[in-house]
Order: C-alpha cells, then structure tokens, then sequence
C-alpha cells in the first residue's frame, strides 16, 4: 500500500486562531474516507490545505507532490467538488465541456455526455437555468469524466434534496470508485455515507481525535443497552458516554472487549453518529 | 501553454460577450444613422443627398476626401471611446465576479495557474480588444461605404469613382489598426492597475479604481504643489507617442471647416519607430508587468474562505 497522502505536524494558523493544529494522518490509495467534524472544526481548512489551496507550516505531500507549491501538476490528478467551488452561472453545459476539455489531459468528454445524457441536463443550458440539484449533477459528471486518483468532495451534497443525495453517492460508488482511486469526503450528513466509507476521522478544534478504518471501528468501538444491575456493572466497565433510550441505559466503550460486556445487555456496534458525539463531548470535557 | 492560452481566452469571450456585441451595435447605429442621413437629405433636394459624401454638382474632390476623412475619423473615434470603457469594466470585472458568484475555486479546481489566467485576461484586454475594435471601425467603414456608394450610384453619381476612388482606404485602415493597438499597448499600465484592483477589492471594483487615482492627483497639488503625477497618469491618454507633431492648422482647415485635402492620408500622420522607441512606453509596459504579477499573487495568496 502507497500513501497517497501524507500529512505530518500539518499547523493553519490564522492570526491567534489555530484553524488546524498539528495534524498528522496518511490515506493509502484505494480508500474513501470521511473527514468529520462539527463546523468550524477545520475540516474546510484542511481540505484547502491538500488542495493547495492555502499555505502551511509542517509537511504535506499529496501523490509525492507539495500541493501549495505544485497546485497544477497535482490539480491533473485531483478533482474537488466543494459546496463552495460552484459552477459560474453564465456558462452553458456545452462551453463548460469544451473548456475542461480543452484545460484537463484527464478528462474525457465522452463520458461527460454519456453522464449528463442519463440526467435532464440540455447541452446548451446555461448553468443559471438549472436547479441547484442539476448543477452539482453537472458538476459531477464532469468530475467523474476525469482521471483523477484523488477526489476531495466538501459537504457535496449540501441544500440538496434526499433524492438527489442518495443517487449523487449511488452513482460515485458505482461509476467511479475502483481500487486504483481515493475518496475523501467531508459531510453533515453522516448517516448517509457511513456505509461507502473504508476509513473514518474525527476532527475537533483543529485536532483529530480519531482516525481508523471502518473495520478496526467495530472491533474497538462498542454500544450496549443495559438496565438495572446490569448497567451499573456497565457503568463500572468505564463507558465513554451515556443515555437513556426506551428506559434503559445506553453506553458506549471504546477498547472494552466483548466478552466483557457479553450478558449485560444487548450489543451492537455504534453508528458513527452516536461515536462522533461521544468522540467531540469527550475532547470537549 | 498555447492551448490552455487558446481555451482561456476564448472563456474570456463566453463570459464577456459584449466585446463582440458592443462593436456590432455601433456599427449598426453608425450604419442606421448614415442611411438616415442619406434619406432624410434626399428630401430636400436630389443632389443634397449626393454632396453628403460629394458628387459632382455640389462638392469638389477636396471636399468629399474631407468628408469621408472625416466620417472615418469620427466613427474611429466613438468605436475607441466605447471600447476603452468597455476595456476598464472587463478588467475591473475579470477578476472580481469570480469571487463574488464563488465560480473561483472552480477554476482553481482545473490545472490551470494564476499566472495563466492573469495572461489570459491581459491578452484580452491588450490584444484581443483592441483587434476587434479595429475590425468594428474597418468593417463599419466598408458597409458605409458601399451603402453610400450605392445610393450614390442611384442619384447617378458615379459611386465607384466617387467614393471609393478619393480616399487611400487602405492606409487609413491601417492607420486605425495602428492606432488601436498601440493604444491598448500604451495604456497598458492602467490594464494591469484595474487587473490588481479587481483581484484585492471586496466592494466597488470602480470606485477603487479610480479613487486613489484622483486622490493622489490631488493631494500630489496641495501638498507639493506640483502636478507630474496628474500630467504623467491621469494625462496619459493623450501622450500617445505615436503621432508626428501634428500642426493641428495644417489637419484641420477652419475656414473651410474641414481636414485639409493634403492630410486626408491619415498613415502618414503616423510614426510607428518613435512609437516603439519611447521610454514612456516601455516603462508603461514594465509597471502593467509589475501590477500584473501583484494581481496574480493576490489571487494565489489569498484565502477565500
């Protein structure tokens, strides 16, 4: 496996504020991962960092490439669709496929129309024409046209109604993801991707507060409703956090095994919701 | 490098469509308003409407050479007026509506560089302007031309002779061509300052334009009570080096009220070395180089977030 990212004491400062502080973490090719956090957390931040979007101290190297410094070479294997990177309005379909086409050594604009030819966008649409969920529709169809091994998506899916939502990642499994390329995706909308993601990171105040595959998160993360004896027993065990739902207690462990919980209520792997908030409520206290 | 040159000015021209539109609609105003001319003399008496651009009876050779000198010169002059505003919105605008409809880190998304870009839209502004303002005067001016010849021809003068007979068509046109592009070269300066300020400014690209412009004219007189500022930057529109020194009583005859008939070959008004000899232009070009790379600079450094 070759890391295709690699970040080390990566620090954004603006001003007296510390917007992303001290990060270190690797992506191997072949991957997708979701980037979470609460707002303002850094996230944004650290995806323009990767992007090249913005300078920082520690060491950054995206597919071998300083991304600050070497912005175009690294943008011929990059996409980036972010909720704020829109489209301009007064470009029609057709003379946006002509410019990235002409701009891209990537792209191929046969599969750009093919794409756009199973959706209800005209070719000589101007973008203004079209709804919100049909511009990031475009704006997808030509990032799927691209040979790209990495493609950075921030809150992608954001103002969009569920339908569009669902078919946006319906389509980037199934169209576009293969072994040989990475996704990193940062969302809100946590439930609605935590089933494509192979890897998850927590981040908070400009720190990751976790950063694991998928399926070490089932092996070290734990959720179990007790009641009674047992969850005080439960209790004793050392959870992470705590609630109640439908009278019995509900906690979560990080790195108790299950045999130890076996018998005092009924387990089940937390969903990255629930772990996020636990993650944030515990770094925050 | 030249692909990318040729796909990003030609985006240039998607996004600002009234560089072609606005020479087709002075040509179109200017042609509108001759065919008026022509009818609306023909209406007072049949050979009026020929001596509009001389024909036998009324006007002499002196004076058609004159008058088709003359409506050459003014059609140049409404096409340059126009362009050259249409030139400081597209630069204060190049740089400013990508930020504000946020279509910026869309294009930053593509491997393109800053640099690219700020190139792209200075050829716009200093090349592909300019060349299309010289098409819009030399084509305006054919259209006239045949309109006029053929009505000429119809009130039995004869057109071809008359009209397309006096002038030295051709080295006017090259004149206007020169004198167009050298003018978008010479002001070059003020491209790269309306570049840079639509790069920084956050609000009112205009009003930052030309703000600090007039502000250091004028503080430059009360303080130092001197004006080389104004007379070097403010003035520069008419410092054009491109000209021989034009004995203005030679050009134009008051009397007559009229361009004199030996001045009418307008290329020979031109000296195209001293043009391109002059410090002052050169200089121009290093500063327009100089605000370019800051304009560039501001749209790599900068954090739009």
């Amino acid at each position: 496996m070759t890391s295709l990212v690699s970040a080390n004491g990566v620090t954004k400062r603006f001003g007296s504020f510390t917007a992303v502080d001290n990060v270190s973490f690797d992506v191997e090719s072949g991957r997708i991962l979701g980037l979470i956090g609460p707002n303002g957390a850094g996230k944004t931040t650290l995806l323009k960092a990767l992007l090249g979007l913005t300078d920082c101290e520690g060491q950054l190297s995206v597919m071998g490439l300083d991304p600050f410094r070497q912005r175009k070479e690294l943008m011929q294997n990059i996409c980036f669709i972010a909720d704020v990177a829109v489209l301009p309005r007064w470009i029609k379909v057709t003379q946006l496929l002509d410019y990235v086409e002409a701009i891209h050594p990537n792209f191929s604009r046969k599969r750009a129309e093919e794409l756009l030819q199973q959706t209800k966008i005209l070719s000589n649409s101007k973008v203004k024409e079209l709804s919100k969920g049909m511009v990031t529709q475009l704006h997808l169809s030509i990032i799927m046209s691209i040979d790209a091994k990495l493609l950075v998506l921030d809150e992608p899916t954001l103002g969009l109604d569920i339908i569009f939502r669902k078919e946006f990642y319906a389509n980037l499994l199934n169209d576009y993801f293969d072994e040989e390329r990475t996704i990193l995706v940062t969302t809100h909308q946590v439930e609605e991707i935590e089933n494509l993601l192979t890897d998850i990171m927590f981040i908070n105040d400009g720190k990751i507060i976790l950063d694991s595959t998928m399926d070490a998160l089932a092996d070290s993360y734990v959720e179990v409703a007790a009641s009674g004896a047992d969850a005080d027993k439960a209790r004793g065990l050392g959870p992470i956090a705590e609630g109640q739902m439908f009278g019995k207690s509900v906690m979560l462990f990080e790195g108790v095994s299950r045999e130890h919980l076996e018998g005092l209520g009924e387990m089940r792997t937390p969903s990255v919701a629930d772990l996020f908030v636990a993650k944030v409520k515990g770094a925050r206290a | 490098m030249i692909k990318h040159q040729l796909a990003l000015v030609r985006r240039e021209l998607w996004e600002h469509r009234s560089i072609f539109v606005t020479p087709i609609a002075i040509g179109s105003i200017v042609t509108l308003g001759v065919l008026a001319m022509l009818v609306f003399a023909s209406g007072f008496a049949a050979e009026l409407d020929i001596a509009i651009f001389g024909a036998q009876n009324l006007a002499g050779d002196p004076e058609r050479k004159a008058a088709l000198t003359g409506f050459f010169l003014g059609t140049s002059w409404i096409f340059m007026m126009a362009l050259a505003i249409l030139t400081v919105f597209y630069c204060l605008d190049s740089l400013y509506a990508e930020r504000k409809d946020k279509s910026i880190l869309f294009w930053r998304s593509l491997p393109v560089t800053d640099a690219e870009t700020i190139i792209s839209k200075l050829i716009v502004a200093i090349i592909v302007i300019p060349v299309i303002t010289a098409i819009g005067i030399i084509g305006t001016h054919i259209i006239n031309l045949i309109v006029t010849s053929i009505w000429v021809s119809m009130k039995g003068g004869d057109g071809g002779m008359l009209i397309w007979g006096s002038v030295a068509f051709l080295d006017n046109w090259l004149a206007a061509f020169i004198v167009v592009v050298a003018s978008g070269i010479w002001m070059s300066p003020f491209i790269g300052w309306f570049l840079l300020v639509s790069a920084y400014t956050k609000r009112s690209p205009l009003l930052m334009a030309f703000m600090p412009l007039f502000l250091i004219g004028l503080l430059e007189g009360i303080i130092l009570r001197t004006h080389v500022f104004a007379e070097n930057v403010l003035g520069r529109g008419d410092g054009l080096p491109l000209f021989h020194t034009v004995n203005i009583e030679k050009f134009f005859n008051e009397e007559q009220w009229r361009i004199s008939e030996d001045a009418t070959n307008l290329l020979a008004h031109l000296d195209v070395v001293q043009f391109l000899t002059s410090p002052a232009m050169w200089a121009g070009i290093v500063v327009c180089a100089l605000l370019s790379i800051g304009a560039i600079y501001v749209r790599r450094y900068r954090d739009e977030s």
